[in-house]
């Protein structure tokens, strides 16, 4: 086999740019898959090891207050494993210079056990009752971090009224805040305006004034209990302390976030090296195809010799394995590499203490299983023909292929306006259906790849500006801890600078119908606001009405709730009695981001049967006034929060670094791949046809001209290929899309023409580099070899 | 010379089908042939040389008939018994030498000693025909006759019982043919392989132990010849 080997490694040297084409394809499919899978694997690794070292709970139950005793009871039905009994509440926090901010306090038994533990990553922990007084919490590293915080500083929260004094004393993260975010609702986490306050319950009653008391219950199941069961006798028996919600695990908010980028991953892992592989098997088996039919008369003599098929087919399968181990060799380096860097984005972007990168040697050797076959089959597919050389006919002249007539020439009037360069390339063209269907295929997908890399900017920057400035009119929304009558909004109007302010009553609540409940936010406005539009499911714009409700458009599918049907509305407000109404759907308004149900300001009074109250204030300010306002609004008493539009994007924007990375990668992918097709395919048409270019050259025509001949035969599938691209990149984005949108948020499938200009731009790019890369040998034809010499 | 019968072509025909037209390249064709013998097949071209050749090659299955080979059917055999038979028993040269072109010389000729499992030395044989400061070279940087000779290196290496050269020395200039001659006469005489030499040029025929005629697709005649000449002395 030793000949055979120097045999396979000079004909791999004399291809050596197809080779690396091909290679360059099946590594990229290999990087992408070993870097998908194994960051994969490391976040849903660490996720579970944080889950169940900490003791991640099943199910969450928030209620108005109860006792504390009163998980004794719960701890006794039958199916609960632990019970955990505790109290959570946002309340404002002041920050440096006044500013306002939102504490999520959440209690924890001292010493550290049950369910929903924190795992400490700095500091110490609390203690129950500090030598020398105070109150000990632990805040979340990107809150400390975010706020500039070292240990022992003190930080104020506002509670009842009262402002309280917290030394902080390290950094921890428990299981349900990988992903600290106040609420589905906002767009990002923001650390430096939302924190994570964890305290010992005794001071947490104290802080917020309910000695003995607790607002949640969070259990673990016993191994095989009836989750719903189980939920809805926890429910009875917390039904007389005001039930606001329950929900199991999937539902808990950081989870559902954690689990929706884990799938999205899981599905293009799966999706991505499965076209470069294919694209990778399609290149290998055109070109051994065609290496085997230049090389019938070797194949012949070798036969000849006494060489019998499977000696030949391994030969010729050894040059697409070459290809295929060495880009697994190279696809598991930069997988690895590149695994590495997404884990450390993740790490950044969630709460997981665990370390997160590392390699993973069964996606690498799985890897390199699924190149070698991909190789293997590939190379098998193409040397099957091997079989039918027969050697006493391959010594004898290749027989003429077949020369009919192609479908363009049942068009007479059309195929007499080509001249006779177009003939002979539109025919060359359409006879050589395997590697027409290959360039076609690859060129569409190298295409629609480029836009599938390019329009998720286009739709985030479309959700945004639906979102903030079409939607969202207003440059402020400030909450106030209790409602305020909506005459006293008018201290906050009359602050220079407001343009414009309008009130809203927020109530959490939940909607029944049918037997069916959602939870969602109902949101009061004004019946004639501008600062807040609405709009249908077609995008037509809604207007308030006096009595109805705009129900949310995912609460409405949840309950299945129709135009003209009456809901029941139920108030969670945690303060004063639980309301009950009746209202009826009136339309169905559609959001991006977030939700809510939209009432008239004085039908959401009506519900919680009070008059003309407001929980904040939409406000219009001036530019030149925003800084000066915050100072004022921050220096409020009964100003409990104040959300930016311009620090909201701000946020927003800094989160979109990775994102850009991404697409820089991908776009970079998908030209690799279109330059590897459409270079292997230019390679392989001039190679097939040296005789006949050169006999051309000899006719008179110019190298020029030449190149021309072959640029024209590949032009027809590259035009073709790009205007099929971009339409399929759509679907591949809203295929991308249905992979990872969850629950909590789904992105429009927004693309601009200009992403389509530029990702057939690319296109074009990469089709003429690698035309122009493939015909260089044009010029160095030398006409009289080539015409002397049979193959 | 003992007249021992290695090969035996019984009535065999063969027949090629190309859309609607049949071309009968042998038409019921017989010869036996001889263990040590220098054959030599002479015919214009398109009388069938070829086609025989390749079927005493194991090339080639007739339509009709049998080639029984030292006692096997050869006529009946599958592919592998073939490829088995080319691979142990056969050597080939062509009129276009058939080098691989991205193998050396020398590695053509290993390419072929791989096959078997005693096979003669790679570098002896290239010596033998004359090559031994060409072994390094790729056919490219080879002349026509030398490449025919590493083309019958290739062929030997393999000590092969049948030495099969279809215009051997079609596409060489006259003393070059000669030379690749008088090597394929001494295999003859030292190794005492069979060698079959497929020409239509009637002065080589001089050389053989017999000449086969044949004119279109059938054997015209066969000449015994007892006094060979060696192709030294043949002109043409
Ligand atoms: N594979 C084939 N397909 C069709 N016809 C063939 C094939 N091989 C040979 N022939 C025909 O058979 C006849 C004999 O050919 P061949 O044996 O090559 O003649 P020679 O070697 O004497 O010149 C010719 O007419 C030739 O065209
Ligand atoms: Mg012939």
């Amino acid at each position: 086999m030793g000949v055979l080997l120097k045999k396979l490694f000079r004909t791999i040297w004399n291809t050596r740019g197809q080779f690396l084409a091909v290679t360059a394809v099946v590594a990229v499919g290999i990087t992408v898959y070993i870097a998908m899978t194994t960051s994969y694997y490391n976040l849903n690794h660490s996720r579970d090891e944080f889950y169940r070292d900490n003791n991640f709970a099943d199910y969450y139950f928030h209620v108005v207050r109860a006792p504390e005793q009163i998980t004794r009871q719960i701890e006794s039905v039958p199916g609960v494993a632990a019970v955990n009994g505790r109290l959570q509440k946002d309340v404002p926090l002041v920050r440096e210079g006044d500013q306002k901010a939102t504490a999520r306090i959440t209690s924890y038994p001292v010493p550290m056990e049950g369910i929903n533990r924190i795992q400490l990553l700095s500091g110490r922990l609390f203690e129950r009752y500090p030598q020398g007084g105070g109150v000990e919490v632990l805040v979340d590293p990107q809150f400390f971090t975010a706020n500039r915080l070292s240990f022992n500083d003190t930080i104020s929260i506002v509670s009842e009224g009262r402002k309280v004094s917290l030394s902080v004393v390290g950094t921890g993260i428990g299981p349900e805040f990988t992903f600290a975010m106040k609420d589905a609702a906002t767009l990002m986490p923001d650390p430096e305006t939302f924190g994570l306050v964890m305290m010992p319950l005794n001071q947490a009653q104290q802080a917020l004034n309910l000695p003995g008391q607790i607002n949640q219950v969070i259990i673990k199941l016993s191994p095989g209990a009836d989750e719903k069961e189980v939920a809805g006798r926890i429910e009875e028996l917390l039904e007389p302390y005001g039930n606001l919600s329950s929900y199991p695990l999937k539902k808990q908010l950081s989870h559902a976030i954690l689990q929706g980028e884990l799938d999205g991953l899981k599905a293009v892992s799966g999706f991505m090296p499965f076209i470069f592989l294919s694209i990778a098997a399609a290149i290998q088996i055109v070109m051994l195809g065609r290496m085997i039919r230049g090389q019938r008369l070797q194949i012949g003599i070798m036969k000849a010799m006494g060489y019998n098929n499977r000696q030949i087919i391994t030969y010729y399968t050894s040059y697409s394995l070459s290809s295929s181990l060495m880009g697994a060799l190279l696809g598991s380096v930069a997988g690895i590499g590149l695994a590495s860097v997404i884990s450390e984005v993740y790490a950044e972007f969630f709460n997981l203490p665990r370390a997160i990168g590392g390699v993973n040697t069964t996606s690498v050797i799985t890897g390199f299983a699924l190149s070698l076959s991909v190789g293997a089959a590939a190379g098998l597919a193409a040397s099957r023909r091997v079989t039918k050389v027969n050697p006493a006919e391959a010594m004898r002249p290749e027989p003429p292929k077949n020369a009919g007539k192609i479908f363009l020439e049942r068009l007479p009037r059309l195929w007499e306006l080509l001249d006779s360069t177009w003939k002979m390339s539109l025919r060359t063209a359409l006879r050589n259906r395997g590697r027409f269907a290959l360039m076609l295929v690859g060129v569409t997908f190298s295409v629609g790849l480029l836009v599938m890399s390019l329009f998720a900017s286009d739709s985030i920057d479309y959700m945004i500006n639906k979102q903030y400035f079409q939607d969202q009119r207003y440059d402020y929304l400030v909450r106030f801890a209790s409602p305020l009558k909506e005459n006293d909004l008018l201290d906050i109007s009359r602050i220079e600078g407001v343009i414009k302010a309008e009130p809203v009553f927020e109530i959490p609540v939940k909607i029944h119908f049918q037997g069916k409940t959602q939870e969602d936010s109902l949101q009061g406005i004004p019946r004639d606001s501008t600062l807040k539009r609405l709009e249908n499911q077609e995008g037509r714009p809604l207007s308030i009405p006096g009595e109805g409700l705009l129900i949310s458009e995912k609460t409405a599918d949840k309950l299945g709730a129709r135009v003209g049907d009456r809901v029941e509305i139920e108030t969670l407000l945690g303060t004063g009695p639980s309301r009950r109404a009746s209202v009826k759907v009136v339309q169905i308004n559609r959001q991006l981001v977030g939700g809510g149900s939209y009432v008239s300001l004085e039908q959401a009074n009506q519900v919680i049967q009070e008059r003309r109250l407001a929980s904040g204030v939409m406000l219009k300010v001036d530019p030149g006034r925003f800084v000066a306002l915050e100072e004022e609004l921050n220096d409020m008493n009964n100003v409990s929060s104040i959300s930016s539009r311009q620090k909201e994007l701000d946020n927003f924007n800094k989160n979109l670094e990775a994102m850009v990375y991404s697409i820089a990668i991908m776009v970079i992918f998908a030209v690799v791949m279109g330059f590897a097709i459409v270079y292997n395919s230019s390679v392989i048409s001039f190679a097939e046809r040296k005789r006949e270019l050169a006999s051309l050259r000899v006719l008179g025509f110019t190298s020029r001209e030449v190149s021309g001949l072959l640029l024209k035969e590949n032009l027809f599938q590259s035009i073709l290929g790009v205007a099929i691209g971009l339409p399929f990149g759509r679907l591949m984005s809203q295929g991308y899309i249905n992979a990872v949108s969850t629950d909590l948020f789904t992105i429009p499938v927004v693309i601009y023409p200009l992403t389509y200009f530029w990702s057939a731009l690319g296109g074009v790019f990469f089709i003429a580099v690698a035309h122009l890369l493939a015909v260089r040998g044009v010029k160095r034809l030398d006409l009289v070899d080539v015409l002397k010499n049979r193959d | 010379m003992s007249k021992n019968v290695l090969m035996r072509l019984d009535h065999i025909t063969r027949t090629y089908i190309m859309g609607e037209v049949r071309v009968e390249a042998l038409k019921e064709t017989s010869l036996d042939i001889y263990a040590g013998e220098l054959l030599v097949i002479l015919g214009p071209s398109g009388s069938g040389k070829s086609t025989l050749l390749n079927i005493v090659g194991g090339m080639d299955l007739p339509s009709e008939g049998s080639v029984h080979y030292a006692g096997d059917e050869l006529s009946r055999a599958g592919d592998a018994r073939l490829t088995r038979y080319r691979r142990n028993e056969v050597g080939f040269v062509f009129q276009f030498y058939n080098l691989i072109p991205d193998l050396t010389a020398v590695e053509n000729v290993e390419l072929a000693a791989n096959l078997v499992e005693t096979p003669l030395p790679a570098s002896g044989m290239l010596k033998e025909v004359g090559l031994a400061d060409r072994m390094g070279h790729f056919p490219s940087q080879l002349s026509g006759g030398e490449q025919q000779r590493v083309s019958i290196a290739r062929a030997m290496v393999k000590n092969p019982r049948l030495l099969l050269c279809d215009e051997p020395t079609g596409a060489l200039d006259h003393q070059t043919g000669k030379l690749v001659l008088s090597l394929l006469a001494g295999i003859n005489r030292d190794r005492g392989s069979t060698v079959i030499i497929v020409t239509h040029n009637t002065d080589i025929s001089a050389m053989a132990h017999r000449v086969v005629r044949m004119r279109s697709g059938e054997i015209a005649e066969i000449i015994e010849n007892s006094q060979p000449v060696p192709p030294e002395r043949i002109d043409w």
